[in-house]
């Protein structure tokens, strides 16, 4: 699962925004004891909580859709690359094969093009099977000094649901 | 009030090893002129990304009051980030706002609307929101912005004044970066405080 994952990265601070596919994930991360989660209503301002809890020496991850990415783009950049923030972004990779609604199609269509023109590291993770590149994931930031953002596709979020 | 009587009167209420984040512009010359001997990280941009900053380094630090001075068009320019800073759990974090109703470092244009920064902290969920006008009033708000627990806001009204842009310093926001976090590495071994 992926908060197992996460707290293998040393991540004990979650900043998220609810999406369909994360219901689980954020339930888990609100009744654990040994995460601080925080409720954000705009996705950027996880991007400054990541970016502030490293400042202090505390890892953290945002988690929210890829809509929130899009909508972080100006955060992303400036902490990326004006002060070299490592973060990781967990996102739920709305508008594929593997989702059902309308609305959402844009932002499969446009999120991994706008990490690339960015130039931001970005992994998707198929399904429960590519879970541990979390913690790589994660040390890549580090290392980088760089957000990385991973793309959750449905099947590595809600199963069988 | 200037900002400088504000900057001056926050630095004299700090402790050695309160740390402090500085909104960009008018507040950032006015911090950098009372010159404070605290760990201070200087916000540059983005901008309206500063109190959700802070926040974080105030849930990393929770053994250390964290102090963020945000400029008004600042803290305006993301206003939701209180719902999220009212809830969190953050005793150690303090907001002083420099609101002087104008984007001063771009030539002093106002700002849109008249923002009630307390009115509005307080409907998002703070419990403890207040604002000053004057030295004298502003001295005390100050002192019981420091004497309760956060997370905790005042909106001190200001003078608008000019703020010339400033000339680069002498180091990338990079460096700045590793200094503040060198800075505090320094202190963790001194006193720390609730």
């Amino acid at each position: 699962m992926v908060l197992e994952q996460l707290k293998k990265a040393g991540i004990d601070l979650v900043a998220s925004l609810p999406d369909q596919w994360l219901g689980d994930l954020i339930a888990q991360c609100e009744a654990d004891p040994a995460v601080t989660h925080i409720r954000l209503a705009r996705e950027d301002d996880g991007i400054g909580i990541c970016a502030g809890a490293w400042l202090g020496g505390r890892k953290s991850a945002l988690v929210c859709q890829n809509s929130g990415v899009l909508g972080s783009v100006n955060a992303l950049g400036g902490i990326a690359f004006h002060h070299q923030i490592p973060l990781l972004v967990i996102a739920a990779h709305r508008g594929h094969y593997d989702d059902s609604q309308y609305y959402q199609m844009y932002k499969g269509r446009i999120c991994e093009p706008v990490l690339e023109a960015m130039g931001l590291p970005y992994w998707v993770i198929d399904g429960p099977e590519g879970l541990p590149m979390i913690a790589d994931a994660a040390r890549q930031a580090y290392l980088n000094r760089l957000p990385v953002v991973l793309l959750l596709r449905r099947r590595a979020l809600v199963g069988r649901k | 009030m200037k900002r400088l009587a504000l900057a001056k009167l926050v630095k004299e209420r700090l402790r050695a090893d309160d740390l402090v984040v500085c909104g960009l512009g008018a507040t950032e010359a006015a911090f950098k002129e009372a010159a404070p001997v605290n760990p201070t990280y200087y916000a540059s941009d983005p901008m309206g990304l500063w109190p959700s900053i802070a926040l974080g380094l105030a849930l990393a630090q929770r053994e250390r009051r964290v102090t963020l001075l945000a400029g008004d068009g600042d803290l305006l320019m993301n206003l939701q980030v209180l719902a999220t800073i009212a809830t969190a759990p953050a005793p150690n974090f303090r907001i002083v706002v420099f609101h002087n109703g104008a984007y001063s470092s771009t030539g002093g244009q106002p700002l849109t609307g008249k923002p009630a920064f307390a009115a509005i902290a307080r409907g998002t969920g703070f419990e403890r929101a207040a604002e000053a006008r004057g030295e004298a009033e502003t001295a005390r708000a100050l002192d019981e912005l420091f004497a309760g627990p956060g997370p905790a806001l005042l909106d001190v009204w200001l003078e608008d004044e000019p703020c010339p842009p400033a000339p680069p310093g002498p180091w990338s926001q990079v460096e700045e970066r590793t200094l503040f976090m060198r800075a505090l590495q320094g202190l963790s071994r001194g006193s720390r405080s609730g």
